[in-house]
């Protein structure tokens, strides 16, 4: 790791203005990315401004058939909350399979979303459920705020204060695992909301995306079968050692097809 | 096994090496922390293949913290550059063996990604590494050749200027005369190209050195892990030119070795180097990604097999075309990879004719060396695949050929068409034993039951057989002193990374010396002992067979040799002297002279002796897997393991072994494998987030059972085992696979079977079959 | 620098440490508590997990810093009064240890598992490790180990 000064944020206030004031000042809240990708030498960052603590970014609350989670909240709170478990059952199972329990204990949904790694969990749930981040500065749906390999919408200084999702009627997740890594190699979550049915796949593309053709097919009849032979453009897939673009492609079918089973079992 | 009936080997509760290492008290090598240490921190090459035009220390000097650099120039002055090897086979044609030289620091040109350019001592591991990033290295890029075929090909970039063709070594055994005949006439030739894939052995414990120089004795000691110090010993003798009796050790607690531990690396001369020049203890600890990169890979052989067989499914012959790939220099660990595999080559089959022939390639690659089994996993794997291969050719059940051509009980010892001599198996019961532990007559049933789940299943058997246990060294040694508390205590150089020494070896002087193991204490490795014993490290399935023997004999030896001091003490003649549970006594008196009493005056110390042939543990296992057609993943659904190590000293223990083998082989048949990048020469898999290691579940249970056919090479009856697991699971596994997927054409496959590779192959077979 | 309150094992500490000095550091070089080991650097392998606050987490991916305030236990801290730990006891009593390098990490990652769940089914044990990487033992004694564990904390074992 490179020298960098560790600063304790006291409000999102004092946050933002450590941000703007330092330009190579980065946010850190769990750190399961980031610390790993310091020790790596492959960021020099002067600051570590730490917002995990910040009691704007705590809590899970269900309002209006929304469901609010902090930024801050953890991996393993997101799992083991009995709200979330009620309401969206699926974000709860995809939290309890993000990395390993040490992970889950101190990386944070707000952290996970900024980062944006296109084989990450969380963003397929944020993105299928249709959610909408709530940052400093505005509120963004996820529709806009994913913008391909660690690209998200969020400015300078624009810190995540919490995600809201709306409670769909059904919805679950499917994820083969990274064998190695433990991050999906392909991941889908399907959503039945009230505006429709919404597929997000992760681990497949350069960032993670909707299904758009899947999400048709399955408006017009809610099953597996459905996605049979549904189109799926693979040409900017991932491939690497472990899984080529083909491989990937499949994957996205059949998750999906796993997650819509899923669905007919609740 | 009547002559080893009286032997009852105490099993304690928990093992006695685990109070410490559950306590968090175990002192592995980085646990050390020396006053006035310096830390070490090596640039490594960021390349696969080039010349190194200039090195620019200036800035990196001047960097806060900094106390010295090295470079190649050093090691070059030092003379340290002499890297030992072991391929001393007679070559083809009378060829001999090209080894070219390692300087410890890379000197005008690197060959592989990782390698170490400079070394940066400082006052912090900090300081080191800032300052190697200000090291200026100018390099003039050569092309890079990471497979060993190409590497062997015309025209293909050359590593080193004394080795033409990037072949240092080309040899052959059997006889090429008689396998061409048999083949000729066979009435059926089963023929597969197999590879066994490049590992990484990864032990847990990252490797780490500490080097002090003493300036008045000129001596350098390590405090490193190791699997045993002398070994380690000889080969920085020869690399440094160092005397032998000026290095010394402090091997205490080991994490992981697999045979990776053994090795005299480059870097450990070139801390001797620093540590030398500085004048202070100069400590290193590597990376998991540095170790990735430097620390000797595993295997990495491509084969190619033929089979030959009449009608009746009787092996007449079988040829093997080798090409071992050995990294970018010669290292003293990868010769396993040519002696075992041609002295296990016939496998458990009576085969009269074989022949084999071996290249060596150097690429630009880590260095490869021995990986638990050491070519054993390797050898079983090929006559193990090629055996079922042939059986599915000829359609008769994968058991049943096997059956039909072991070496009969009656036949042992048997001498091996390459000239080897098993001493003993019971392969037709072994057999029995786990085709009925494995409900081998159920599996069509099965199979059916999976179906219908949507699952392919299948079901893969390996009976195999290694040599181990014979160790390089001329003797094993040990030293057990008795203290007049009535302690013992029991030296020796073999030295555990995991294998349970404390306990097992605990347990056979107990059992002799009819005591309680809480009062037999073992020491390996210790500092004081390291010019008194000289025998084998650890490697090799061989510490029990060795270094267990001679704690047999230096026990009765205690008993002996105990008896005419006691025989004094009691006014007796020798000859009237009993031992039983810790005393000495007559018939006649009352009286008895315990075992601590031998030390009232001083430790009463006995040394003994003992060299030990090859034993040859066999088993049979059968892995059941079911493959899911629509990712290609494979679970391992039932794993049943029938062994013979001979005589077993701790029933735990051996499980034990057993299983972190079967794991390690189950892991590289699913998907462990280091990856180079053709073009570049860099690796793909250096760290765990892309190696992928076996984690929890990989197989959820073993069945196993023991089948013992005691071997007298050692008094104990044992059988070196601790590389059996692999040597039966990297064949088993993959059969089981193949087993899966025949039904759908599929049958030359290789590892890893990694889920992408299987579902290619099925969406293969079904493109063919449309 | 920074000055970087711990509770470790019960006892208060209080070290100026670099920025950048990762919890594990801490707990090794400044503390001398060698019984957490690294065995990797991208968070794999689990060698070097402690409970922080009551969870388990990989000290290596902490920094001191983050770990100002908190409660840590280590290995050294788990047996009591000379008494192991039910989990230590497990661990050894199923042979779930061979070359002892992961088993501090493994201990730790068990006791923080059976904390949220005291009564884990093996697919729980198996999720519940991943975290964690032994080379020597195939995990095969170490779920056996967890499953101990649980059974003697639960104190119906013998």
């Amino acid at each position: 790791m490179y020298q960098f000064n560790y600063v304790k944020a006291k409000s999102l206030k004092e946050a933002g203005r450590l941000l703007a004031s330092h330009g190579e000042a980065k946010l850190v809240a769990g750190g399961m990315t980031l610390i790993p990708t310091l020790k790596m030498r492959l960021a020099r960052p002067s600051h570590l401004v730490d917002i995990t603590q910040l009691a704007e970014l705590q809590g899970i609350k269900l309002k209006a058939g929304r469901l609010e989670v902090g930024a801050a909240t953890r991996h393993h709170q997101v799992a083991a909350s009995a709200v979330v478990r009620k309401a969206i059952p699926a974000l709860a199972q995809l939290a309890s399979v993000i990395g390993d329990p040490q992970v889950r204990n101190r990386g944070t949904l707000g952290g996970s979303v900024a980062n944006n790694d296109p084989a990450a969990d969380y963003p397929a749930a944020v993105l299928g459920l249709g959610a909408t981040i709530v940052t400093t500065q505005r509120e963004i749906a996820a529709d806009d705020f994913f913008q391909g390999m660690f690209a998200t919408a969020l400015k300078d200084g624009e810190i995540i204060v919490r995600v809201v999702f709306p409670v769909a009627k059904r919805a679950a997740y499917a994820k083969f695992a990274h064998p190695a890594s433990g991050y999906a190699m392909t991941a889908v979550f399907v959503a039945q909301t009230g505006d429709g049915v919404r597929v997000a796949v992760t681990g497949a593309g350069p960032g993670v995306f909707r299904w758009k053709k899947a999400e048709a097919a399955l408006a017009k009849s809610p099953k597996a079968a459905a996605l049979d032979g549904v189109a799926l453009d693979s040409s900017g897939f991932n491939s690497d050692i472990h899984a080529d673009a083909a491989y990937r492609a499949n994957l996205v079918r059949v998750m999906a097809k796993r997650a819509v089973a899923k669905l007919g079992r609740k | 096994m009547a002559h080893t009936a009286h032997h009852h080997f105490p099993a304690p509760k928990m093992r006695l090496e685990d109070t410490r290492l559950i306590t968090g008290s175990g002192k592995y090598a980085a646990d050390w922390d020396l006053k006035g240490q310096l830390h070490g921190y090596f640039l490594r090459a960021d390349r696969a293949h080039a010349e190194i035009v200039a090195i620019d220390a200036g800035a990196a000097l001047k960097h806060p913290g900094v106390v010295a650099i090295f470079t190649g120039e050093d090691a070059v002055r030092a003379g340290y550059v002499n890297a030992p090897h072991a391929l001393n086979f007679p070559g083809k044609n009378g060829m001999k063996t090209r080894a070219p030289k390692r300087p410890a620091l890379a000197h005008g040109r690197i060959r592989f990604v990782g390698e170490a350019v400079a070394l940066v001592v400082a006052e912090s591991v900090h300081a080191a590494q800032d300052a190697a990033e200000l090291l200026q290295v100018q390099y003039r890029d050569l092309p890079a050749v990471v497979s060993p075929e190409a590497a062997l090909a015309p025209g293909a970039p050359q590593l080193h200027d004394d080795v033409p063709g990037n072949m240092p070594l080309e040899t052959e055994v059997g006889n090429a005369a008689a396998v061409e005949q048999a083949i000729a006439g066979a009435a059926h030739v089963t023929r597969l190209k197999m590879e066994v894939t490049r590992v990484a052995p990864s032990p847990m414990e990252p490797r780490a050195c500490t080097v002090v120089h003493d300036a008045n004795a000129d001596s350098y000691t390590l405090h490193v892990c190791s699997q045993g110090y002398t070994t380690l010993r000889a080969q920085l003798s020869a690399y440094t030119g160092v005397p032998r009796d000026k290095l010394n050790f402090e091997v205490r607690d080991v994490g992981g070795g697999f045979g990776q531990r053994t090795l005299a690396y480059p870097e450990y001369c070139a801390l001797m180097i620093a540590a030398r020049a500085t004048a202070r203890p100069v400590r290193w600890v590597s990376t998991r990604s540095e170790g990735f990169m430097t620390d000797s890979h595993g295997r990495a052989n491509i084969i190619s097999g033929e089979l030959a067989l009449d009608k009746a499914g009787k092996i007449l012959a079988m040829r093997l075309d080798w090409v071992n790939d050995m990294g970018s220099y010669l290292g003293p660990g990868a010769m396993g990879h040519i002696r075992n595999t041609s002295s296990c080559m016939t496998g458990v089959y009576r085969i009269p004719a074989l022949y084999a022939n071996y290249r060596v390639a150097l690429t630009n690659t880590t260095p490869v060396a021995a990986y638990r089994g050491a070519g054993r996993p390797d050898i079983s794997y090929v006559v193990e695949r090629l055996v079922s291969q042939a059986a599915a050719e000829l359609k008769v059940d994968a058991a049943e050929l096997r059956r039909r051509n072991f070496i009969p009980t009656d036949a042992f010892p048997y001498t091996t068409a390459t000239g080897s001599v098993y001493e003993n198996a019971d392969l037709p019961g072994l057999l029995d034993q786990a085709l009925k532990l494995a409900d081998w007559k159920g599996f069509a049933g099965r199979r059916k039951k999976s179906e219908k789940a949507g699952k392919l299943r299948g079901i893969g058997i390996s009976t195999v057989i290694e040599n181990t246990g014979a160790g390089n060294a001329p003797k094993d040694d040990i030293q057990i002193d008795l203290d007049a508390r009535g302690e013992v205590t029991v030296h020796t150089v073999s030295k555990a990374q995991g294998h349970s020494h404390e306990t097992t070896f605990a347990a056979i002087v107990a059992a002799a010396l009819q005591i309680p193991i809480e009062r037999v204490h073992v020491r390996q490795c210790m500092p004081d002992m390291q010019h008194v014993l000289t025998g084998n490290h650890t490697g090799g399935s061989r510490s029990t067979v060795g270094a267990g023997s001679v704690c047999h004999l230096a026990a009765l030896k205690v008993i002996e040799q105990g008896k005419p001091l006691a025989a004094l003490e009691l006014g007796v003649e020798p000859s009237q002297v009993e031992y039983a549970k810790g005393a000495f006594r007559t018939r006649e008196s009352r009286r008895a002279v315990k075992l601590a009493d031998l030390a009232k005056g001083k430790t009463f110390t006995v040394a003994a002796e003992g060299k030990f042939g090859s034993t040859q543990p066999n088993g049979c296992h059968i892995v059941e897997v079911e493959v899911d057609p629509d990712t290609g993943a494979t679970d391992i659904v039932s794993y049943c393991a029938v062994d013979d190590c001979g005589v077993v000293i701790n029933h735990a223990v051996v499980a034990g072994q057993l299983h972190g083998g079967v794991v390690q082989g189950v892991g590289q048949v699913l998907g462990e494998q280091v990856v180079y990048d053709r073009a570049s020469g860099q690796m793909l898999t250096a760290s765990f987030m892309d190696y992928c290691m076996p984690r929890a579940g990989i197989v959820r249970g073993i069945r196993g059972e023991e089948h013992p056919t005691p071997s007298k090479v050692s008094p104990l009856g044992v059988k070196g085992m601790g590389e059996s697991g692999c040597t039966a699971s990297l064949p088993a596994a993959t059969n089981a696979v193949i087993d899966a997927l025949r039904p759908l054409g599929i049958d030359r496959l290789d590892m890893p079977l990694t889920p992408a590779t299987v579902w290619h192959a099925i969406q293969s077979a079904k493109e063919k079959a449309q | 620098m920074a000055k970087v309150t711990l509770t470790v094992n019960g006892v208060k500490h209080t070290r100026k440490v670099e920025d950048r000095a990762l919890l594990v550091n801490v707990l090794r070089e400044d503390l001398g508590l060698t019984g957490t080991h690294i065995g990797c650097d991208t968070s794999q392998c689990g060698c070097c997990t402690v409970t922080l606050d009551g969870r388990a987490v990989k000290s290596c991916s902490v920094l001191a810093v983050q770990a100002n305030g908190s409660k840590v236990t280590t290995i050294e801290g788990l047996a009591k009064n000379g008494k192991l730990h039910p989990v230590q006891r497990a661990f050894a009593e199923c042979h779930g240890l061979q070359c002892g390098f992961c088993t501090p990490g493994m201990i730790m990652a068990t006791v923080g598992m059976l904390k949220d769940n005291p009564n884990p089914t093996e697919d729980e044990i198996i999720h519940g490790l991943e975290g964690n990487l032994c080379r020597c033992t195939g995990y095969i004694n170490i779920i056996k180990a967890v499953k101990k564990s649980a059974k003697l904390m639960r104190g119906r074992a013998r």
